[in-house]
């Protein structure tokens, strides 16, 4: 996101949850806002909204590949999960904490409320794509999202769904690999051309989350394999 | 271990908006997006943390040094500087990282 409006740097902090989700409130004025979509919610500055990108999830591993001199911000926070391990957000038997469950309103019950899966959404769709359902075809699916292809698939390193828009209509796993009928290759979370150069890739946004979280912020959401 | 001061400086400042912002006073106050119901919003009382960035490193040496390593889940945005990552379970804390890159503001939410 950026985080400024008319050029006006705005500051934000985690005042508490709404929707099972945690909000954003800018200091300067204490507007709420979804730090998913941007979207003012409460306050002053409600019908504003801030501008949107990618914060890809992957491993070390993976993020080097993508970017030998990719720099990492270290905050002082030494929590106790720091050294590896599995992010506990994996666990889809956890039960939303009774705090959490009450911020939510109607519940839509089209899917397990801890389910995890990838959101993905433009200007003019909004589809979830749920991590099982992606494993049941095989780990990726090629579908179509405004006219577009879309890749979307379960990183086999880092077991985190992602998407990303190409131009090819098959696909197949070698490895870790995904080979694209384009020639392409989507390696460690990167496209790779055909002569092993890297190609530019182009994402929709997209939220790797629970089912209930992403229900909650886009209602009526399609569902993929169901719709 | 978060700094005294600095981690008591913004404890005070979200504390005090979760102790000013209450539902009841707020819906009298302020006007609401389509779909938004106050009544439904539950502070925390200020435990989180935002991240202000004011340096970064290579993360090829912090994986030399064994700090961390291959397998730690990282986030990754792309910056006016180029991308820059962040360790998944420091964010699982502060929830929102901002910082500027040549100048120009940008912002994480995990």
């Amino acid at each position: 996101m950026i985080p400024t409006i008319d050029g006006k740097l705005y500051h934000f902090e985690n005042p508490g949850i709404y929707d099972g989700l945690f909000l954003m409130a800018d200091t300067e004025t204490s507007t709420f806002w979804n730090h998913i979509t941007g979207e003012a919610l409460y306050g002053e500055l409600v019908g504003q909204r801030l501008p949107l990108s990618n914060l890809l999830q992957m491993n070390v591993e993976q993020a080097l590949a993508m970017d030998p001199d990719i720099e990492i911000a270290l905050s002082p926070y030494e929590g106790p999960r720091i050294a590896g391990g599995q992010y506990a957000r994996d666990d889809e038997t956890r039960d939303l904490m009774p705090r959490f469950a009450g911020t939510l309103g109607t519940e839509d019950e089209r899917r397990p409320r801890m389910e995890l899966g990838l959101g993905v959404w433009t200007d003019q769709t909004n589809r979830y794509y749920a991590v099982e359902s992606i494993r049941a075809q095989g780990n990726f699916v090629i579908d179509e999202l405004d006219g577009r292809s879309v890749l979307v698939y379960v990183d086999p390193i880092s077991s985190t769904p992602a998407a990303l828009y190409v131009d090819a209509g098959e696909a197949r796993f070698e490895g870790s690999e995904i080979h694209l009928s384009d020639g392409t290759v989507v390696r460690a979370g990167s496209l790779v051309g055909p002569d092993g150069g890297p190609r530019s890739v182009d994402r929709p946004l997209q939220l790797f989350t629970r089912w209930y979280g992403y229900a909650r912020t886009f209602p009526g959401t399609e569902i993929f394999g169901e719709d | 271990m978060l700094k005294g001061s600095k981690f008591w400086g913004s404890f005070f400042v979200v504390a005090v908006l979760s102790t000013v912002i209450q539902p009841a006073a707020l819906a009298a106050q302020f006007t609401t997006a389509e779909t938004f119901d106050i009544n439904r919003f539950s502070p925390n009382g200020g435990q989180f943390e935002t991240f202000y960035v004011t340096d970064s490193e290579p993360l090829g040496a912090l994986l030399d040094s064994n700090l961390i390593s291959a397998e730690t889940r990282v986030l990754l945005t792309e910056t006016a500087t180029g991308k820059l990552a962040f360790l998944t379970d420091q964010m699982s804390f502060h929830h929102i990282a901002q910082g500027e890159a040549n100048g120009q503001p940008w912002m994480v939410t995990f």
